[in-house]
């Protein structure tokens, strides 16, 4: 084989590799979609399963809106995660920048304090909060989802955060202190603007975080008017009778946020996954 | 929104601002004993907030998950909490199914993780040089990371449905079985289908990360390996490898104890059956917990799973000299 023939079976080979990859991530939401959007008969037809839909409907997107009140839990959702994610947000800013501008006594065990919080798993916790959280009478509330999703996110935006301050060179801040910019002008003023992108992606670990959670929202929350996304369709499997079609449209829209906001902020979420996840 | 949730976020606001305006208060002060005071208190007032949350957060459920694992703790019966010794550790370990669900849980881990690795490290290389819509190309593959392993579980469970999934229906029309088969019925069968999703879920992670790693190798050592006639295979086990092992220790360790914790995708592909058959112990233990609400059973199992995880925590320290590098 002269090397060049070599070179192109290797691309091949890579191609091919590339596009089953393609195919195995698209696939299943392409099966999803399509069921989405088939009428019911159609879906449950074990005789004739069809890969595109005969009959195309939005009869089960309008389902899950007039029968199953999809967008109260659509609003929970939304309340619960960008509260999450904004307070995580705010707070990571607070707690990367100490552990990465400065040394105290103390900084290891708390980094890896951090560490063990990722390794505790989440039911052990979220038993005793039920507890707790009945006897301070919010059990049921969004604010029992804010608190827990708080805290699960806290550590690793933290320390995600830190690696994308320690990405700035410190001498920015020395010119600005310099210049007579007290600390605060300093971080809110060079700092922050500089990290935009890293404070999105940090935004954006905590919102999909608390949008994807499914247990602590079965435990914490018992009412339909308060359901969010995932937990109001998991009792919808329950059901006797499960209507997949509504299902698969409900899993639909319940991927796009997330879905989108992964789109547009990859590079930065790539990032931020890199530096915060082989450290912690 | 519930005005709990509401009066919290505005306290949340308003510390901020009282800290905000404390700070620039200090700061135009020249005294210079306080500055330095002010000075060495001040990464304690920036993390202090995340760490208090954390401990109270963290610390309070693990010793409450303690007490009550020797406890009769019952939620059916609250008149009748007491401590009973052993006797939740006696009733677990009767469970003439709590072997079956260790075997599980280790089986489901480990096939997991080798599934994600292996996976992910064939589409990292694959990925590694750049191509025209690499960037594209990357977000539709690495989709998966943001979904949720609810829908995940969702769109697993429907396809491999008994009667009416996709999965069959392709086996049967490719020839390659003539009776349908209930994936999800079936012991061994419905804990495969809950790891194939697992897999799906967690290549991406594992590809980020892996990539990540190789474009970190400076290029010149490639070209020494060309020069000196390296073949490709020589070469990845020969300077490839090497070069990104830290990064696969680490994210090997890291991502097993997150998919030993995690159990979304069994409770909505299988709830654990058929007859505790794809039941591994966290998601055992949330049964335990919400269905018969016998909280001190449950806890007592959350004491056996700490024991299996602080033996690996401490295996994982030894192995990635965590706590000796004294920092991440």
């Amino acid at each position: 084989m002269t090397p060049r023939v070599k070179r192109n079976l290797l691309t091949t080979g890579r191609v091919l590799l590339l596009a089953l990859f393609l195919l195995g991530v698209l696939l299943p939401i392409y099966w999803m979609a399509v069921t989405s959007f088939k009428p019911h008969a159609e879906v449950i037809n074990a005789q004739n399963i069809t890969y595109f839909p005969q009959t195309f409907t939005l009869e089960n997107y309008n389902q899950l809106f007039s029968m199953y009140d999809y967008g109260q839990m659509i609003k929970n959702s939304l309340i619960v995660s960008s509260s999450t994610g904004l307070v995580v947000t705010l707070l990571s800013i607070l707690g990367g920048y100490a552990l990465a501008r400065y040394n105290f006594r103390g900084k290891s065990s708390m980094l890896l304090f951090f560490l063990i919080t990722q390794m505790i798993p989440g039911i052990l916790v979220i038993i005793p909060l039920f507890i707790l959280f009945t006897n301070a009478k919010i059990i049921n509330t969004h604010l029992s989802l804010f608190l827990f999703y708080l805290v699960t996110n806290l550590p690793f935006c933290v320390i995600t955060m830190r690696s994308f301050f320690e990405r700035i060179p410190y001498t920015l801040e020395e010119a600005a202190s310099v210049d007579g910019c007290t600390k605060w002008q300093t971080l809110f003023r060079i700092v922050l603007p500089v990290m935009f992108p890293g404070i999105v992606a940090v935004f954006v670990f905590a919102f999909i975080g608390a949008w994807n959670e499914l247990i602590a929202g079965t435990i914490f929350i018992n009412t339909p008017d308060m359901w969010t996304v995932p937990v109001g369709l998991k009792s919808l499997i329950g059901k006797y009778d499960v209507k997949w079609g509504v299902l698969m449209a409900g899993g639909i829209l319940a991927l796009l946020p997330t879905a989108i906001m992964f789109a547009v902020m990859q590079r930065f979420v790539v990032e931020g996954l890199t530096a915060g996840a082989v450290k912690g | 929104m519930d005005t709990t949730l509401l009066i919290f976020l505005l306290v949340v606001v308003v510390l901020f601002v009282i800290g905000f305006l404390l700070l620039r208060h200090y700061e135009k002060q020249n005294n210079n004993a306080a500055r330095r005071l002010k000075l060495a208190a001040q990464p304690y007032a920036f993390i202090g907030p995340v760490l208090i949350l954390l401990l109270l957060a963290f610390g309070w459920p693990l010793i409450n998950s303690f007490i009550m694992a020797f406890q009769n703790y019952k939620l059916t019966a609250p008149n009748a909490i007491r401590f009973n010794g052993l006797d939740n550790f006696q009733k677990l370990f009767d469970d003439s199914d709590i072997w079956l669900i260790i075997t599980n849980s280790f089986v489901y881990v480990i096939v997991s993780v080798l599934g994600q690795f292996l996976l992910g490290m064939i589409l990292a290389l694959a990925l590694r040089r750049k191509f025209r819509g690499r960037g594209v190309y990357q977000a539709l593959v690495f989709l998966p990371w943001a979904f949720s392993a609810f829908v995940i579980g969702l769109i697993f469970r429907w396809s491999f449905n008994g009667e009416y999934g996709v999965i069959n229906d392709l086996l049967v029309k490719m020839g390659l079985i003539t009776e349908k088969i209930a994936w999800l019925g079936t012991p061994g069968l419905s804990l495969l289908v809950v790891i194939l999703a697992m897999i799906w879920m967690g290549v991406p992670f594992f590809a980020i990360m892996i990539l990540a790693a190789l474009q970190s190798i400076p290029a010149d050592v490639y070209e020494a390996a060309d020069m000196d006639g390296c073949g490709p295979i020589r070469r990845y086990f020969a300077i490839t490898l090497p070069y990104i092992k830290p990064t696969i220790i680490m994210t090997l360790l890291l991502r097993t104890i997150w998919i030993f914790n995690s159990f979304d995708l069994i409770v909505v592909i299988t709830g654990g059956g058929p007859a505790n058959f794809s039941q591994t112990l966290p998601s055992y233990m949330y049964t335990k917990a919400f269905s018969s609400y016998d909280f001190g059973l449950a806890a007592a199992l959350g004491v056996l799973l700490i024991v299996i995880l602080g033996v690996y925590a401490v295996f994982f320290l030894r192995v990635t000299k965590y706590n000796k590098a004294g920092d991440f």
